[in-house]
């Protein structure tokens, strides 16, 4: 395998601070009651500015990323999966639900304390008990999304729960009538909200949230964009840890202001300069679906032949919003020149932006995704596409063998392998490794 | 120049000696427990067959599961990739290959050099693979080497599950029940895993000529219900088992087809 | 007594083929019964539903990732194995995630004249679905007058749901019957009939019901009940295995699925308009598990429906992969053992171990017998 550099590469220097506001977010969750807060439980895809309307004290925790967080944590995932194969749920259903689902049922969250400072459960910390969330905000889009939480309320006796029906078709059939369907129930939903904190809603506030949406989803994709250089400032094992912070809080100042101030003033300075997210890059390719969270050293293998992995559509359509430019290329949505004038016209201008998200559209047709990713493979200059078949996740992985299908008729290698995200007992890493090396031999590198 | 390919499979170790493209030595030997020594077990069988000592090779390539357990070799090459060689060497106009090993299904395409276009490989959810016909071979009662003279003898087509092999076996309790003939029972048998190989290899196409290399390529029954499921005859080469080991030594050699 | 309609369910294709060529009309094949398929039938379109086959099959490998729902992949085979080619148009519900993919498939390698995806909301419960379900059926009906050249009027609908209303009420009828002591007929038997349903003219499947209900008016059969059993699940159509249990001292006297009384168990009722009563039976039907959300809406249904037909132990069949079904179960399996009410669990894929079940079904039987008497 060849290792000569053919870049200078450097460390993040905003490394450090993205793990900070991932750690605090957890934190403020864990201690919102501490001091008068409140706490609230949902998916990534929630319309997560809603809630924000209750109070500057108001804390969330994000279902995926949280359980992606546990089942990075072997010890811990096995045991909550174990957990809750005893309650008698299947093990071929979302893995990120039964992790979830066992850190409530074992009573174990993935972070705790250790001499007084807060951190993962794995560093050290003895872990503290699940912080029961005041109430439920979610989305419906992914057949598993409202039910996830159907059986969470179960589990925890009862808590209030709001699901939005985010599922009206592609966003090149948007109408009035389905943007509409879905302004109603949020408008419902902070009626639901007051009644359930007992607090007024305050609309200046939301307004905040959704303009901190609006840059963090725009800004996220203008630095995946960045990507389409070579040599690639950022490679996806950097990516995830970097994105997820959209994941966590897309409306949070903090993610928008480290997107837009931090992150994207860092990458296009790593862009002007040459500099390489992997010095021997070599040949590029682009995965699918989440990875298999505990097997994020294989993107590390990648790296040994030179090999580096952009992104994916996952990681640039999952926040990232996206648009074609006037020159035909993808590029980062433009933020609306909007002012907010009123509720019901914020929550429509939210919306309306908010359904054009790329991974919302395979939901309708595998085709659509097929498009995207045939745009991804050519416009960030692609040698080659890894898909990995995930058993934990129909919601991205429905459709993925049409995909592949059409990443080979237009003409692109393709390396497909089975796995699960949270799920370490269904990904078998000797395999894997094995395909990976067959697969760099058929694009011409050892 | 002499050359040496090891292919570490699953259940056993296959090595090839080559001298200048010809075949002096060849041994197979069951991987066990201890694959190091039964590696070194079938390198020292294969060189005693070829007369020669371990000195005279100039360069040996291992492949297979086990690749970095052979007891030396100076590269490792992928199982699919050195599968392709062997094929074409063996046959030129070979543009697909199936490998039906002890745990694994694959199926390859490559061109006339012998390159990997495509490939896929048997995961999870499959009855493709030489484990299931040995178990089988034990429910039925019969010998393994009968299995596929026995499944020729059918009168009937029996529908047998191919999804899960372990509702498969299964379903051979039932069949049992139902007095269902062995003869009945063994093409159900190789009509499922025929089916489970078939459905992987349209994942990725095929092209003729079809070589069909691995241990199970010996099972007659097998190949009669595969070229049912694909619609044409694939062609077996003699000595199957070998085809992943000598194209392994051809690697070493730095040969490749369409010359 | 259920001839007719075994031949119907058995010989799907050459009876939608003869409808073909007897009307001169265009045949859709749908997916989900989330379907509206009085708008269908008031096109003058017939509605068939695409169902598998049970058998083994190679072909849908390259389509559809091994992990989902074997019925999916059934679907599946039947298109690209060319048995549906006379179908004029395709279309499906937003249900569940799966069954999406055989629709997405199917349209790109075998395309048929007229396709739609329509988006069924999945919030049944937001008393927004129905406006916004409607406003989907006023484009999908122009989209279908465009593709018939006919126009749809109130009349055809009111038409149409007045023969669909008629054949829901006859099948509730023909359930009712089941809640005798001696049932008239198996749930083998009543599942060809559901079947057939799906896959004909109402209005034909209308006087087939009528004068089976006649013959069945007085009707004892010549066979022991046995235990009664419910059988419930997301989708199944497997007739093997119906006739294994009943042939183990038993019968299924009610269901709750896919292929059974969720896709005709509600009628259209009056309302503003034809296509708004329509959005309204499909918004409060009885739901499939991907839509019973945020409320369990499910459970108090099946725990009536075991309390009217006396049921004495419920088979859950679990299609394999099936997640929103896998999500109930739990709390079904937990609802049910509350009420006392025993369940066996299986796990279905498109062929079934006949003889590892039985094993398990006399078991449960002989356990769910021996309480009977205490």
């Amino acid at each position: 395998m060849e290792q000569t550099n053919l870049y200078p590469t450097e460390k993040l220097k905003c490394w450090n601070k993205a793990k900070d506001i991932r750690m605090k977010f957890y934190q403020d969750y864990a201690e919102a009651h501490d001091k008068g807060g409140l706490r609230w439980a949902g998916g990534a895809w929630t319309f997560d500015a809603i809630p924000a309307g209750l109070g500057e004290d108001v804390y969330p925790i994000t279902s995926e990323p949280y359980s992606a967080t546990i089942a990075f944590d072997k010890e811990l995932s096995l045991e909550c999966m174990e957990a809750t194969e005893v309650k008698g749920y299947p093990r071929d259903l979302c893995s990120y639900m039964r992790n979830y689902w066992g850190s409530i049922i074992t009573d174990k969250f993935a972070f705790g304390y250790k001499d007084g400072e807060f951190v993962p459960r794995f560093q050290g910390a003895k872990p503290i008990g699940f912080p029961k969330p005041d109430f439920i905000w979610q989305d419906h889009i992914c057949c598993s999304h409202a039910k996830w939480y159907q059986v969470v309320s179960d589990l925890e006796g009862g808590i209030p729960m709001y699901t939005v029906d985010n599922a009206v078709g592609p966003s090149n059939e948007l109408t009035e009538s389905k943007i509409k369907y879905v302004v109603e129930q949020l408008k419902d939903g902070i009626k639901f909200l007051e009644k359930t904190t007992g607090r007024d809603y305050d609309d200046e506030l939301m307004f905040k949230a959704i303009r901190n949406h609006f840059v963090s989803t725009s800004k996220w994709a203008e630095i995946c964009e960045l990507n389409k250089a070579i040599p690639a400032p950022l490679d996806e094992k950097s990516i995830y840890s970097l994105y997820v912070l959209g994941t966590l809080q897309k409306s949070g100042k903090q993610v928008a202001d480290f997107y837009e101030k931090d992150l994207l003033p860092e990458v296009k300075d790593r862009v002007k300069r040459g500099i390489a997210a992997v010095p021997n890059e070599r040949v590029r390719v682009m995965s699918d679906t989440q990875p298999p969270w505990s097997f994020l050293s294989i993107f590390r293998y990648l790296e040994k032949f030179g090999c580096v992995s952009i992104g994916s559509l996952y990681t640039f359509g999952l926040i990232g919003q996206w648009e074609v430019k006037k020159d035909g290329t993808w590029g980062a949505k433009t933020i609306p020149d909007v002012e907010f004038s009123s509720r019901d016209q914020a929550l429509y201008e939210y919306v309306k932006y908010e359904l054009h998200k790329p991974e919302w559209q395979h939901f309708y047709s595998c085709h659509l995704k097929s498009d995207m990713m045939i745009r991804i493979a050519k416009e960030w200059k692609l040698n080659g596409v890894m898909l990995h078949y995930n058993r934990g996740c129909e919601g991205l992985t429905v459709g993925i063998a049409e995909n592949r299908l059409a990443l080979l008729e237009a003409g692109f290698p393709v390396m497909a392998f089975e796995g699960n995200n949270a799920d370490e007992r269904e990904f078998d890493e000797a395999r894997t490794k094995a395909k990976i090396n067959a697969f760099m031999e058929t694009l011409g590198v050892k | 120049m002499i050359t040496m390919g090891i292919d570490l499979g699953a259940k056993n170790i296959k090595v090839v000696i080559l001298k200048d493209n010809k075949i002096i030595g060849k041994s197979i030997v069951l991987a066990g427990f201890e694959v190091e020594k039964s590696a070194q077990q079938a390198v020292d069988k294969a060189l005693k067959e070829a007369g020669i000592t371990k000195d005279k090779i100039e360069k040996t390539v291992s492949t297979g599961a086990g690749d970095k357990l052979a007891p030396f070799y100076d590269e490792t090459k992928s199982i699919v990739g050195c599968d392709s060689l062997g094929a074409v060497f063996l046959h030129p106009a070979t543009r697909s290959v199936i490998d039906v090993g002890a745990e694994e299904g694959r199926g390859m395409r490559c061109d006339e050099t012998g390159k990997i276009i495509d490939f896929e490989v048997n995961e999870k959810c499959a009855a493709g693979a030489g484990a299931f016909t040995e178990a089988m071979s034990r429910a039925l009662e019969v010998k393994i080497e009968e299995i596929g003279p026995l499944s020729l003898k059918a009168t009937e087509d029996i529908p047998m599950n191919a999804q899960c092999t372990v509702f498969a076996e299964s379903e051979v309790v039932t069949m049992v029940h139902n007095k269902v003939s062995k003869a009945n029972m063994a093409k159900a048998v190789h009509d499922a895993m025929a089916s489970r190989i078939t459905s992987m290899v349209r994942k990725i196409g095929f092209d003729k000529d079809v070589v069909l290399v691995g241990g199970v390529a010996n099972n007659v029954g097998f190949v009669y219900s595969l070229n049912k499921d694909l619609e044409l005859e694939v062609v077996v080469p003699k000595d199957p088992e070998f085809v992943g080991a000598l194209g392994a030594a051809l690697a070493a050699a730095g040969w490749k087809g369409g010359k | 007594m259920i001839e007719q309609f075994k031949q119907i369910e058995k010989n799907r294709h050459d009876y939608a083929k003869d409808w073909k060529k007897k009307n001169d009309g265009k045949v859709m094949g749908y997916f989900c019964t989330y379907v509206p398929e009085e708008i269908l039938y008031a096109a003058g379109v017939l509605p068939v539903r695409i169902l598998g086959s049970h058998e083994p099959q190679d072909v849908t490998e390259p389509h559809i990732f091994g992990m989902f729902c074997p019925f999916c992949r059934d679907c599946l085979a039947q298109g690209l194995k060319n048995r549906y080619k006379y179908l004029d148009g395709l279309m499906i519900a937003q249900s569940c995630l799966h069954i999406r993919q055989s629709y997405t498939s199917w349209i790109k390698h075998r395309p048929v004249d007229f396709n739609k995806f329509l988006c069924m909301p999945h919030k049944v419960q937001s008393p927004h679905a129905y406006e916004f379900l409607t406003k989907e059926y006023k484009v999908f009906k122009k989209e279908l007058e465009k593709w018939t050249g006919k126009k749809i009027t109130d009349k055809d609908l009111e038409k149409a749901i007045g023969i669909y209303n008629e054949n829901r009420r006859l099948m509730r009828k023909l359930y009712d019957l089941r809640k005798r002591d001696k049932p008239p007929l198996t749930g083998e038997q009543v599942m060809e009939v559901v079947m057939a349903m799906q896959m004909s003219d109402k209005a034909e499947h209308n006087k087939m019901l009528k004068d089976l209900l006649k013959k069945l008016d007085d009707y004892t059969p010549n066979r022991e009940t046995g235990s009664r059993l419910m059988i419930l699940g997301s989708e199944d159509d497997d007739t093997v295995f119906m006739n294994m249990v009943e042939n183990c001292g038993a019968t299924f006297v009610i269901d709750d699925h896919c292929t059974g009384s969720r896709y005709f168990w509600n009628e259209v009722e009056n309302g503003k308009d034809p296509l708004s009563s329509i959005a309204a039976r499909y918004v409060n039907r009885i739901p499939c598990p991907s839509k019973d959300w945020e409320e369990r809406k499910r459970i108090p249904h099946i725990l009536k429906l075991c309390k009217d037909w006396k049921v004495d132990g419920v088979i859950i069949m679990q299609q394999k992969f099936c997640d929103p079904h896998e999500l109930d179960f739990v709390a079904i399996k937990k609802s049910l053992e509350d009420a006392g009410i025993p369940t066996l669990f299986l796990e279905f894929d498109v062929t079934v171990p006949i003889g590892q079940f039985k094993i398990r079904v006399e078991a449960f039987l002989e356990m769910i017998g021996e309480e009977d008497l205490f």
